[in-house]
């Protein structure tokens, strides 16, 4: 799930970086914009950019987007072996930063950890925008991303051609860049550490989903080939209340894919009054 | 020298198409493929062919562990071990249990213990990581799986020489209760090998526990490389290697001249090491298996063993495999030892598609024409008397 390629509008704004000591370790968290915070919480194969969605939303945001303990810049957590662990991390994160009520919008294995977060501790949550997210079990096959090389990865992660081309190229040339390739190793054994087995999904969470006391957004990308948007389906029937916004012409990562769709989306459901 | 022959029991008639494509021998090749009264005959031919080890003179035979391919028909190797008991008088060695798989290690300590006892102490217990395509296999997190082996092997060694019953209370495995029965008869435990294809790690650790080193399927460089480093370790630790505690594995075919030990081999190395072997990388070293450092280095490389792309020729160059004319593999033998310094030799003289009239022509010239001339190689210096103790 490389994100090294993207639809890219708009010249980022560079956030600010920080290493932040949760605990005793250290989590990197880039961070930019103003307004109500917003976590954004990145999938398996996320190397760390910034991504120009996060730039549109920082106009209307406070924008956090920590890099998961074990991935990227953050170090290793040895107490982390579950999504579970995850979540209890990011309550102590969220302390660490002063943030008492963020909306999180987590992407794959982050949407996954946003809806642990949110049926762990209610409160801790504002809103929840779930994208193309991992974490529940549903009668549709799958590839098994764990057989696949960075290659054939991104071959299946875009939908279109152009942004696809260029993200197999990228990750056809992983290997020359000794930085980024381990990156992409560590990412990938944190990765099978929480969702070897069961597959990308907690056979539990369905039943704790009532818990979950925030409006939900669940955003899909039409032509997903990873997590098919069958998978939408089942989120909404599992959340009883939520809505869903299939966005056309984006495969696994809807933001990368369509950016300003995404973004525009995001900000008038976080910016709708009440429960959306 | 001890001698050792060593057999995967490999499946390797399988369609033309699939031994064509370049699809995966591993894990997901249809067990439609298998045709179990065939599968009848191959295992009574490959444990024919172990028994002959013992008849030829060998000092031991060996079986292994691999799980879901026609490469070796052994997910049980303590089953292939207790069928070779009463057939044999040799040592058998394990080589070996792949611990990380089994949810509970324990039956590991009770099943060899049992071969120990009903063989009168004549098993070697390998123990083994098990290679990364087991770990789709099992639904084993990889990235757990040297912690899993290094606490199954704590448990069992405890298991073993600790009078019970006493708690484990480990990370992975957690028992109230503690005692098998039986007890190994070979004390403190029968000898521990440890086969590896040459991780640091792996070296590192069978070198403090003084364990016999195994290593298989690499070039001579390779071999060189490892060998040193483990010897280097052994120092670290406080001792010298013995010649004994340093093992090659490694397939071997001897004919009546060159030419057509070549002419034999290589197609039956083909069929090994191109079309049984063959696994997607991502497949072969799963997320975590390796330290992110070394899964740098082998994922970097596009050919390597697993592709379904080596050149065997050039393998059996690079010393991959010991072919040849009785002669030539006296000459070779003596000068690998002579330049590695092994004092244990694991061969594996059927391979791939090598049928049973060749292995049994090559184990017949190996030990008429080549065992005798290589059995004082590699043996320890003997003490002299006058430092001996009684």
């Amino acid at each position: 799930m490389t994100t090294s390629a993207s639809a890219a509008p708009v010249s980022p704004a560079e956030p600010a970086e920080h290493m932040i000591d949760v605990r005793g370790r250290r989590v990197r968290v880039a961070q930019a914009g103003e307004g109500a915070p917003l976590v954004y919480l990145h999938g398996a194969g996320d190397l760390g950019d910034w991504g120009p969605e996060l730039s549109l939303l920082a106009r209307d945001f406070t924008v956090y987007r920590p890099d998961h303990p074990g991935f990227n810049q953050s170090d290793d957590d040895p107490s982390v072996d579950s999504v579970l662990d995850l979540a209890f991390s990011y309550l102590d994160l969220f302390d660490c930063l002063g943030l008492d009520r963020p909306s999180l919008v987590g992407v794959s294995l982050g949407g996954w950890i946003a809806a642990q977060i949110a049926v762990l501790d209610p409160g801790r949550a504002a809103k929840l925008v779930l994208v193309g997210a991992a974490g529940l079990r549903a009668d549709i096959p799958t590839p098994d991303m764990f057989t696949l090389g960075p290659e054939q990865l991104a071959e299946l992660l875009f939908h279109r051609p152009d942004l696809r081309a260029a993200a197999v190229a990228a990750a056809g040339q992983i290997t020359d860049d000794p930085e980024l390739f381990q990156r992409y190793l560590r990412n990938r054994m944190a990765s099978a550490h929480l969702a070897w087995n069961p597959y990308f999904h907690d056979p539990k969470l369905p039943g704790r989903l009532h818990r979950l006391a925030a409006p939900v957004l669940v955003v899909w990308g039409a032509q997903d080939r990873l997590l098919p948007v069958g998978y939408a389906h089942q989120w909404v029937a599992a959340l009883g209340a939520a809505r869903l916004e299939i966005i056309d012409e984006a495969g696994h990562l809807p933001m990368a894919e369509q950016p300003e769709a995404f973004a525009t989306l995001v900000r008038e459901f976080l910016s709708l009054e009440g429960p959306a | 020298m001890k001698i050792f022959g060593f057999h995967l029991m490999p499946y390797p008639d399988l369609p033309a198409e699939h031994l064509n494509s370049t699809d995966s021998s591993w894990v997901t090749l249809s067990n439609a493929l298998f045709d179990p009264r065939h599968g009848h005959q191959l295992y009574s031919r490959y444990i024919g062919e172990l028994v002959a080890y013992d008849r030829a003179g060998f000092d031991g035979l060996c079986v292994n562990e691999h799980h879901q391919t026609p490469y070796g028909l052994m997910p049980a190797p303590d089953v292939a071990a207790a069928v070779l008991v009463p057939q044999t008088s040799c040592q058998i060695a394990i080589l070996g249990n792949a611990l990380p798989l089994r949810d509970h290690p324990l039956r590991v300590a009770e099943e060899v213990a049992m071969l120990d006892v009903i063989s009168g102490g004549r098993i070697i217990s390998g123990f083994v990581r098990g290679i990364g395509a087991e770990y789709h296999t099992f639904g084993i997190d990889p990235a757990t799986s040297r912690e899993r082996f290094y606490e199954a092997h704590d448990l069992i060694v405890a298991a073993w020489t600790r009078p019970g019953p006493f708690e484990w209370y480990g990370k992975h495995y957690k028992f109230r209760y503690v005692n098998p029965w039986p007890r190994p008869l070979q004390q403190p435990h029968p000898p521990i090998w440890s086969p590896s294809q040459g991780s640091g790690e792996t070296v590192d650790w069978a070198a403090r526990n003084r364990y016999t080193y195994l290593q298989t399927y690499s070039d001579i460089g390779t071999v060189r490389r490892v060998f040193n480093e483990f010897r280097a370790a052994t120092q670290k630790y406080g001792y010298p290697a013995s010649p004994e505690q340093i093992g090659w594995a490694v397939p071997t075919f001897v004919a009546d001249t060159d030419e057509r030990a070549e002419a034999v081999a290589l197609p039956a190395l083909d069929t090994l090491f191109n079309r049984l072997m063959r696994m997607p990388k991502d497949v072969f070293f799963p997320a975590g298996y390796l330290a992110p450092a070394s899964a740098a280095r082998v994922l970097a490389g596009k050919q390597g063993l697993g592709s379904g792309n080596v050149d065997v020729r050039d393998l059996v160059e690079r010393g991959y495999a010991l072919i040849g004319s009785p002669d030539t593999v006296r000459q070779k033998f003596a000068a690998y030892q002579q330049e590695l310094g092994f004092g244990v030799f694991c061969g594996i003289f059927q391979f791939g598609s090598l049928g049973h009239d060749h292995f049994t022509e090559s184990l017949e010239l190996f030990a008429q024409q080549v065992m005798p001339a290589i059995r004082g190689l590699g043996v320890p210096p003997e003490v002299p008397a006058s430092t001996v103790t009684t």
